[in-house]
């Protein structure tokens, strides 16, 4: 099988889907019993609700990164790569990556391991800001490219 | 700002929109565009082709405006 852009496109909408529903598997089973396991198998004392509650509110800005990646493949298949809308969907990625990081991080007060999820939250969130600024600069090359007659 | 005023040299030559893209080389999308100055830059090459079709300087075709004025 021979790969091409088209092929990428398709494996990183896969790849997105494929995290959906990993995100909704945890949220609608998992946390609960993977709150439960590290009070039993890490010896967490205190109740696991401040835990179990900063995954499922995180898990809001995670469901929206997701969305907005999906329709950003969507539009790259089309061929509409440099436009004002992938850079806004790549813009709410970041801030919502960023937003989880602030979000696990405080949580990280009930248990000190999501600082490390925090950290690599806005990390992500970082890459993605830096990505949409290079898209931004590639816009305004390509408006003064398509305006020179 | 630079001002095109292509719209001149055309009627004083009476050359339609249409006739003019299609000596130049250019298409009429892209003749608009100069024509409703939201162009961000000229080729020499399509200026030079401008100049021959409409027989005229470039100083016909581009005016210096001062930002502010029109």
């Amino acid at each position: 099988m021979e790969w091409n852009r088209s092929r990428s496109i398709l494996l990183s909408l896969c790849a997105v889907v494929l995290f959906a529903v990993v995100l909704l598997v945890t949220d609608a089973l998992a946390v609960p019993l993977c709150m439960q396991a590290c009070q039993v198998f890490l010896s967490l004392e205190g109740d696991e609700l401040p835990l179990t509650l900063t995954v499922y509110i995180a898990s809001v800005p995670g469901w929206i990164c997701l969305y907005s990646l999906f329709r950003l493949l969507l539009n790259l298949r089309r061929g509409a790569v440099f436009t004002a809308e992938n850079v806004r969907y790549m813009r709410r990625t970041s801030w919502c990556c960023i937003l989880a990081g602030v979000l696990f991080l405080a949580a990280a007060w009930f248990w000190l391991p999501f600082v490390f999820a925090g950290i690599a939250a806005g990390f992500m969130g970082l890459i993605v800001r830096i990505v949409k600024n290079i898209f931004e600069q590639a816009i305004a090359m390509k408006d003064e490219l398509d305006y020179t007659i | 700002m630079i001002v095109v005023n292509l719209d001149v040299m055309m009627a004083r030559r009476k050359l339609p929109a249409g006739e003019l893209a299609e000596r130049v080389g250019i298409a009429p999308a892209n003749l608009s565009v100069l024509k409703t100055n939201k162009a961000r830059a000229v080729r020499f090459s399509t200026l030079e082709a401008l100049c021959r079709v409409l027989v005229c300087q470039p100083g016909d075709l581009l005016e210096y405006v001062p930002d502010g004025k029109e």
